[in-house]
């Protein structure tokens, strides 16, 4: 259950591209087709500022394609987006991600062949000694490099990886890697972190303690949005609940009340072939 | 058996023009995992360019400019439209660039200023660097088991320091932020991306410094031998890359001993030939050495892939 | 969010495509030949052809270049099919082709006719692509070693064989066949019994190994191979035996056109294929890598654009310069080649 914070979601309508009260990202038109597929197709899209929206479906809905879409690691065959009020079209990943916008993959991305704390300066941004010109002199970025080690400690400590720090990032464990990931991911300080099936292969003991992580993201004042599976996970920690099948939002809401919604148990459960779920919704 | 002839060859320019050269494509592979397979074809355009200027009347100096700037522009050319794209995509557009350059400047085209298929000799391109040479008179000068001429000394002397030089930058660059994001392009662009760098800029970046320094390697290669085309072929490369293997890529003396090695090995064998295999033509023996370094590069990439001051965690061959 | 992605070729536009540039050739041919071709010094590695007071050049050369394209098409084959099941980018390639021209010269040598020299050639041939995947890359893909371990390694097998095949041939050119080929005139062109016959072999070759694909039950195993191996294992099919039959025909193939260049060439030496390797590469990669069809295409258009273009370059012996840049140029503007799928790159 979110914690008593004054619900940022009082007045919102619970049904596909409504209008949040201070949204970070607002998307609309978006489509993305394979030859023949349509893969998304999105009208409107919003995200609530300093809250976690999950969003769901199931296998096939399209979660993956939007996701990527969003994080500028797909692009769109039409449609426009902005993320806090920049403009997404033709960005980058790289640019998306130094514009404040992180994200995670399912299949962890941390460099094995690196160390930990490699990892973690890596993720910082703002090293001069990235550019090959300023890089041959090192007392031009010692300085900055201690800031980036010290931050890095700081998170490493948070998520109990810190005594592990110079080992090589291949020798941790599936779920600390996630974690490392995670707290990579946070050493640039971003406004919003895109969490790509942040449960996948963790294992229950686990769980918990990652759960607890992204809350705390959200108490540091960040935005998170994240695909996910695990209905439980969805259910304990989620602000905002976002449903996709067969490319397009079907449904939203709080997670209760989304999760109760029928066209959603529908999308899930395959009955009720007949039907059309958008009238269903109505 | 002689052994000065081996003691001779690992001081020998050779030696130290293949040492940049391996140095270049640390950068390349070592660090970046770029898979150049074009790298003869910077020796030859650093050595073109140098060579060319000079024959026609430039100064030394403008020779060494016009070397680098034509790395650096064959690096571009390079680099524009593969970086984009899969290991061995890089690997066959490099291996047809510097195939490209060495037919072109081979060629009757360009005869009069390449000097075509035979190349050009070393009286028209190697005076303005030998005569700033400190050991006068030019004669012959032997110290201990070594016996080269004055002008090879001086080169050797030239040629180690721009070794030394480059093994630091190669050191002081890999171990800097530069060099990280670098090692992390080498195992995932996309996690590296995702951190929000520029990973294209940075592999071009790499590209340039690593072909730069094989021009280097291609000017002082020229000045031990001279400038010959067919030199600096598909063959050619390959020795390089089984130097950096065997050295150890993305180590600092690796390249170094690499080269130190292969060449010292190389006589080693061609002196070895006859005594094992008295009925062997003479003629043959040199190809069946080089049959040996293909072997070595095979062991080594299955069984070593580090080579022998490599890390084997820090190993990536994925394209 | 970025903007427009490219549509995908799709299959159907396979022979549209080819169809188009047919079209295209044949409308440019029409256009040169009216253009009077002056008289170049034709490069010394084609065989010399009778110039008649009929021969255009232009055709002549066109015609050189189909020929060309033809054994080049019947060396590289066997690479484009290497790739498309197995992902290597077999740089040993030239040397299978070497090997070829060097048993036929050996048969050749013990008193054995040239017909049944080039047999043997062929089924040497295709002993030595056995060999090597029953001793090595079997073993190497049992290990799990990965693609570009398995191109550097067959980097180190190149340098191994080309410099045994030297050792073995020596260095100097050998002749296959001591009879000069006497060429008729056929209106603009000329052109020897010799030379049709071996058009003629290579067409019927490469008609077999497109019946094989297209046909057989093994081949449409091999078809599946190199579209998903994973699914094609999945399905049954025993995807190391037809590994190894790739490398079998491979080998058979590249040897029948390293006998075929000799003859074509009038001599030949150790170095043969390996001069031809990057010229494969860059049939295979212009019709489109693991595409066997599209390795007759690439050849054909590399085997035409080396010989055609000498009608205009300054100096013949660029021809091979201006193949390499049309390899780059077409990774630059579309790696998948003429007939390949986008998915295969980046």
């Amino acid at each position: 259950m979110p914690d008593m914070k004054p619900n940022l979601f009082a007045n919102v309508e619970a049904k596909p591209g409504s209008a949040k009260p201070d949204p970070i990202i607002v998307a609309d038109g978006i489509t993305r087709q394979f030859g023949g597929l349509t893969a998304v197709d999105v009208d409107h899209f919003e995200v609530q500022r300093h809250a976690i929206t999950a969003l769901i479906g199931p296998n096939g809905a399209g979660k993956s394609t939007f996701f990527n879409l969003l994080t500028g690691f797909d692009s769109a065959n039409t449609g426009t987006g902005t993320f806090n009020d920049m403009k997404l079209d033709g960005m980058s990943s790289a640019n998306v991600a130094r514009a404040g916008m992180v994200r995670t993959f399912q299949l962890t991305k941390a460099l094995n062949r690196m160390s930990v704390i490699e990892n973690m300066r890596l993720g910082a941004q703002h090293q001069s000694g990235e550019n090959v010109f300023t890089a041959m002199l090192a007392p031009l970025w010692r300085k900055r490099e201690d800031e980036v080690t010290a931050q890095a400690e700081e998170l490493l400590d948070r998520f109990q990886l810190l005594d592990k720090q110079d080992d090589y990032a291949g020798s941790l464990s599936g779920g600390q890697r996630k974690l490392l990931e995670m707290a990579r991911a946070l050493m640039s300080k971003p406004s919003m972190i895109m969490l790509d099936e942040p449960m996948a292969g963790v294992n229950p003991a686990l769980t918990e303690s990652l759960l607890d992580h992204i809350v705390a993201l959200k108490d540091e004042g960040m935005t998170v949005l994240f695909v996910e599976h695990d209905m439980h996970m969805v259910r304990r920690i989620s602000d905002w609940v976002v449903v996709m099948a067969q490319g397009k939002i079907i449904a939203e809401g709080d997670p209760h009340a989304v999760m109760a919604n029928p066209a959603v148990q529908d999308a899930y459960l395959g009955s009720h072939h007949d039907t059309d779920l958008f009238e269903e919704r109505a | 058996m002689d052994i000065n002839d081996i003691l001779q060859i690992i001081v020998a320019p050779t030696t130290a023009a293949f040492a940049l050269a391996a140095i270049g494509l640390n950068f390349h592979y070592g660090l970046t995992g770029l898979f150049n397979m074009g790298q003869a074809g910077f020796m030859l355009i650093g050595m073109y360019g140098y060579a060319i200027t000079v024959s026609q009347g430039g100064s030394m100096w403008l020779g060494i400019l016009i070397s680098l700037v034509g790395a650096v522009l064959f690096a571009l050319f390079l680099g524009w439209p593969t970086l984009r794209l899969r290991g061995d995509y890089l690997a066959i557009v490099t291996i047809a660039a510097a195939e490209m350059v060495r037919l072109i400047g081979r060629s009757q085209w360009l005869k009069e200023w390449t000097g075509g298929n035979t190349g050009l000799r070393g009286n028209q391109f190697k005076p303005p660097f030998e005569n700033l040479s400190p050991f006068q008179p030019p004669r012959i000068v032997e110290s201990g088991p070594f016996s080269f001429h004055t002008t090879t000394w001086w080169l050797m002397l030239v040629a180690w320091i721009a070794v030394a030089v480059t093994a630091g930058l190669f050191w002081r660059l890999s171990k800097s932020p530069w060099g990280r994001v670098l090692k992390g392009i080498r195992e995932d662009e996309d996690a590296v991306r995702s951190l929000g760098k520029s990973v294209y800029s940075l592999k071009m970046q790499a590209l340039i410094i690593g072909g730069v320094l094989g021009a280097a390697g291609g000017v002082v290669w020229a000045h031990g031998n001279a400038v010959q085309p067919d030199s600096m072929g598909r063959v050619t490369t390959f020795w390089i890359w089984t130097m950096l293997l065997l050295g150890g890529a993305a180590t600092v003396l690796g390249p170094i001993l690499g080269s130190v090695l292969f060449w010292a090995m190389f006589v080693f064998i061609k002196q070895l030939a006859p005594l094992i295999l008295p009925d062997l033509p003479p003629q043959q023996i040199e190809p069946l050495a080089l049959a040996f370094v293909g072997v070595g590069l095979i062991l080594l990439i299955v069984f070593r892939p580090q080579g022998i001051l490599g890390d084997k965690r820090e190993i990536s061959l994925d394209a | 969010m970025r903007d427009a992605a490219k549509t995908e070729l799709n299959a159907r536009q396979f022979p549209l495509r080819a169809a188009l540039l047919t079209t295209a050739a044949v409308g440019i041919i029409t256009v040169m030949s009216a253009v009077p071709a002056r008289a170049v010094e034709l490069s010394t590695e084609v065989a010399d052809p009778v110039v008649g007071a009929q021969t255009n050049l232009f055709l002549q050369n066109l015609l050189n270049g189909v020929t060309f394209g033809l054994l080049l098409a019947l060396a590289s084959v066997g690479l484009s099919l290497i790739y498309g099941t197995t992902g290597l980018s077999n740089f040993a390639h030239g040397e299978q082709v070497t090997f070829g021209a060097a048993a036929a010269f050996a048969a050749v040598s013990a008193g054995i006719p040239l017909i049944w020299a080039a047999v043997i050639a062929v089924i040497a041939g295709g002993a030595t692509g056995w060999l090597q995947d029953t001793i090595l890359w079997s073993q190497l893909r049992k290990r799990r070693v990965r693609p570009m371990q398995q191109m550097i390694v067959s980097i180190g097998l190149a340098l191994v064989f080309v410099n045994l095949l030297q050792i073995w041939m020596g260095a100097q050119r050998v002749r296959l066949s001591v009879s000069i080929e006497e060429r008729t005139q056929f209106g603009p062109v000329a052109i020897g019994p010799q030379t049709l016959i071996s058009m003629a072999i290579c067409v019927v070759a490469l008609a077999g190994v497109g019946f094989f694909l297209q046909r057989t039950r093994m081949g449409r195993a091999t078809r599946a191979v190199s579209d998903n191996p994973a699914l094609a294992s999945a399905t049954g099919i025993s995807v190391n035996r037809v590994i190894r039959l790739v490398w079998i025909l491979s080998g058979s193939l590249a040897a029948l056109g390293g006998v075929l260049l000799a003859l074509y060439e009038n001599t030949s030496d150790f170095s043969a294929g390996s001069r031809i390797l990057l010229l494969m590469f860059a049939a295979v990669t212009l019709g489109g890598l693991g595409h066997p069809f599209g390795a007759l295409v690439g050849s054909l258009v590399v085997g035409i654009v080396a010989e055609v273009s000498t009608v205009v370059l300054p100096t013949p012996d660029l021809k091979y310069a201006i193949v390499m840049g049309m390899l780059i140029l077409t990774l630059l503007v579309r790696p998948q080649g003429l007939l390949g799928k986008k998915e295969r790159v980046g």
